[in-house]
């Protein structure tokens, strides 16, 4: 597929080459890792938010998630910070519009606190997620570009 | 899928974690138990397959899916508390707020690494979203950091090294109520155990608030700014609150400045004394970019009302007119439970941190219609509307047709008008009908103060509410409905539109709620009256 390429808003910079996964509905991080939180599961991460038909029983372990915002408790910010800690939470998180006050929370305080860092950008626009695709190769750069194909 | 018939259960992940272990299969609930136990970060050690709980689906849900009516993403849709950011896309000039020169010596590490990290937070927290400087705080924070399933253990050590270096609250702060309640509601052996397991971190939260400066537990509840328990600060004042309906009431009913925070931020921002300022705490962020024109032909449900603005405006500011006659002109312990229900209920069904009523909350009485901002849409709520609204609440009853088996009176909490008012309500009602007891058990979601202040004032009554069946607790109502296996057993009824968002409970007007607390039946053709 051809390249496209997005500028965004490197809240949280860094490089990465991945997979897209995403969800063009806000993304309910709270209750998309209920295995997670809930049920002892540490070695990979199934989407299991039944409402989200684009990810719901996908493998969301470690993706680069790119998504309008998230939604849902505020406790996603530490909900975030769990899946982290447990090695199976996003690498990236890429919103095509203003981040979220809940997710910033929890990417803030999970990259300074325990210095793990969760690429974020955001503000690349509604053109970004109407063009990619889950599965689609994506290239973030550490000046918020996405390369998507 | 239209979205109001979506069905949005309880959007606080922690509600699920009193469910756990105890009544998985055998092999999930070891497996589930095992995180519990074991003390490891995050989840726990295992690393093979558990099984979700079946309750925890009704967590899924959250006050805001972003889909429009039509079940596609909604262009419009924005989700909560974002203020407008200045920021800019060129990475070599990223959006940097002014400091003062003793908030950038505490982020150089003048006051020690850890305040540091915090001041650092607060800062990127604050740039993200084009803040232009800190704001010193005043009154008291607010947190909704308040239950502690295994998830928590991340969030739980950041503010123990807080603690350890000696780092506290600028004001002694108030907390959400208990998520649980072994003493009124979880006394059987089942109940509790589901309590201790589910919840293994929640005394080491309970150290680590009462270590930064929370206030005693008997001042746990979601109206920290009820006289009793006091945590109300002047108008205009600058405040870090979590908790959606505290946030909506401390915004409009008390003119306080505050945005929406995620649990966690709003610790970090009481721990240095100030927050970044943008959004609802700008006169900017403050304009009303709605009308919401009441003309009922008498005074509106509440509930009902605010579900149909917050439906309505998501996340904007409302300028609401038309109800300042049930008010006159002040709010007063009298009627403030009315802007509690409206105001919980537009921050559930949508996502407002702020409306403002004319002639009625701090902000409109000083400016009036000079809040409106330019360009501002009309919203008209009839009697028609009204209905329409209260008709697509939908039945997640697992039994459509079941009998009501709990009435949940108060969430958010109640004010003590509204105890004396329930309470001499269903007393005398029970004497007129000869009976001496309620036909279900009724449940009153009120902080220890508040039950204190009416049983000092009303003793008799009191008494004659336990008699009949009605019992007091300051736990989260929401807790209660999140409880394993609630909504396969147990069919709640409610006055809470809050409650009836995040839960299966069922809502219905006061009167209704009455005919039901007498005959244990919802009478036919029960609607908004």
């Amino acid at each position: 597929m051809a390249k496209k390429t997005f500028k965004g808003r490197p809240l949280l910079p860094g490089k990465l080459k991945g997979k897209a996964t995403v969800s063009k509905q806000p993304f309910n991080t709270s209750g998309s890792y209920f295995e997670n939180m809930f049920a002892g599961v540490t070695d990979k991460a199934i989407c299991t938010d039944s409402d989200n038909k684009e990810l719901y029983k996908k493998d969301i372990t470690n993706c680069i998630l790119c998504t309008p915002q998230t939604i849902g408790s505020s406790f996603a910010g530490a909900t975030i910070m769990g899946v982290k800690e447990m090695g199976v939470g996003p690498n990236a998180m890429l919103f095509s519009r203003h981040i979220d006050s809940i997710s910033a929370a929890g990417l803030i305080m999970e990259d300074i606190w325990n210095e793990t860092r969760i690429i974020t950008v955001d503000l690349l626009g509604d053109e970004f997620l109407e063009a990619v695709k889950t599965g689609d190769p994506i290239n973030i750069l550490e000046d918020g570009t996405v390369e998507v194909g | 899928m239209n979205r109001r018939q979506f069905i949005k259960r309880s959007t606080m992940a922690c509600a699920a974690v009193a469910l756990l272990p105890g009544h998985l299969p055998a092999q999930a609930a070891e497996k589930a138990a095992k995180p519990a136990s074991s003390g490891a970060s995050g989840a726990g050690a295992s690393k093979t397959s558990g099984k979700v709980p079946a309750w925890v689906k009704s967590m899924r849900e959250s006050d805001m899916d972003g889909l429009g009516p039509d079940g596609k993403p909604d262009p419009n849709y924005r989700a909560t508390g974002t203020g407008s950011s200045v920021g800019t896309k060129d990475p070599q000039k990223p959006h940097k707020m002014k400091l003062t020169k003793e908030e950038q010596g505490i982020l150089d590490g003048k006051e020690g690494e850890t305040k540091a990290k915090v001041m650092k937070t607060v800062v990127a927290f604050g740039n993200a979203f084009g803040a232009t400087k800190l704001v010193k705080l005043g009154g008291a924070p607010h947190t909704s950091l308040y239950n502690a399933p295994q998830f928590m253990e991340p969030m739980i050590k950041v503010f123990e090294k807080c603690a350890d270096e000696g780092l506290k609250s600028y004001a002694p702060f108030t907390v959400n109520p208990r998520p649980y309640d072994l003493y009124n509601v979880q006394n059987s052996p089942h109940d509790m155990a589901m309590v201790f397991e589910g919840y293994p971190l929640q005394p080491r939260l309970e150290y680590v608030l009462m270590r930064l400066g929370a206030r005693d537990f008997n001042s746990r509840s979601c109206m920290c700014f009820l006289p009793e328990i006091g945590n109300a600060p002047k108008p205009g004042t600058m405040v870090a609150w979590a908790e959606s309906s505290a946030t909506n009431f401390g915004n409009s009913g008390l003119g306080l400045r505050t945005n929406r925070l995620a649990c966690g931020m709003e610790l970090m921002c009481a721990l240095v004394g100030k927050a970044p300022y943008f959004g609802l705490m700008t006169d900017e962020g403050r304009m009303a970019t709605w009308v919401i024109d009441v003309k009922t032909t008498k005074e509106p449900d509440w509930g009902v009302l605010g579900a149909a603005i917050g439906i309505k405006v998501t996340e904007d500011v409302p300028f609401i007119v038309g109800i300042d006659k049930y008010f006159g002109g002040e709010i007063t312990g009298e009627n403030m439970h009315k802007l509690k229900a409206m105001g919980a209920s537009t921050a559930a069904n949508g996502a407002v941190g702020l409306y403002h009523v004319e002639n009625v909350t701090p902000d409109a009485k000083e400016k009036g219609r000079k809040l409106l901002a330019k360009g501002y849409k009309t919203y008209v709520v009839d009697d028609k509307e009204i209905k329409r609204i209260y008709d697509e609440f939908p039945n997640l009853w697992g039994k459509k047709d079941a009998k009501p088996t709990r009435l949940f009176l108060g969430c958010p909490h109640n004010t003590y008008h509204e105890v004396v008012t329930w309470g001499r309500m269903i007393t005398e009602e029970l004497k007129k009908r000869g009976q001496d007891k309620v036909a279900l058990p009724i449940h009153m979601f009120v902080s220890i103060p508040v039950r204190n202040h009416v049983l000092d004032d009303h003793p008799v009554l009191v008494r004659d509410m336990k008699r009949a069946g009605m019992n007091f607790t300051n736990m989260c109502t929401l807790m209660f409905t999140g409880l394993k296996g609630f909504g396969e057993r147990e069919f709640p009824v409610t006055n809470s539109n809050k409650t009836r968002k995040y839960s299966s409970t069922r809502y219905f007007p006061d009167d209704v709620l009455l005919e039901i607390a007498m005959t244990g039946e919802i009478p036919k053709g029960a609607e908004v009256a």
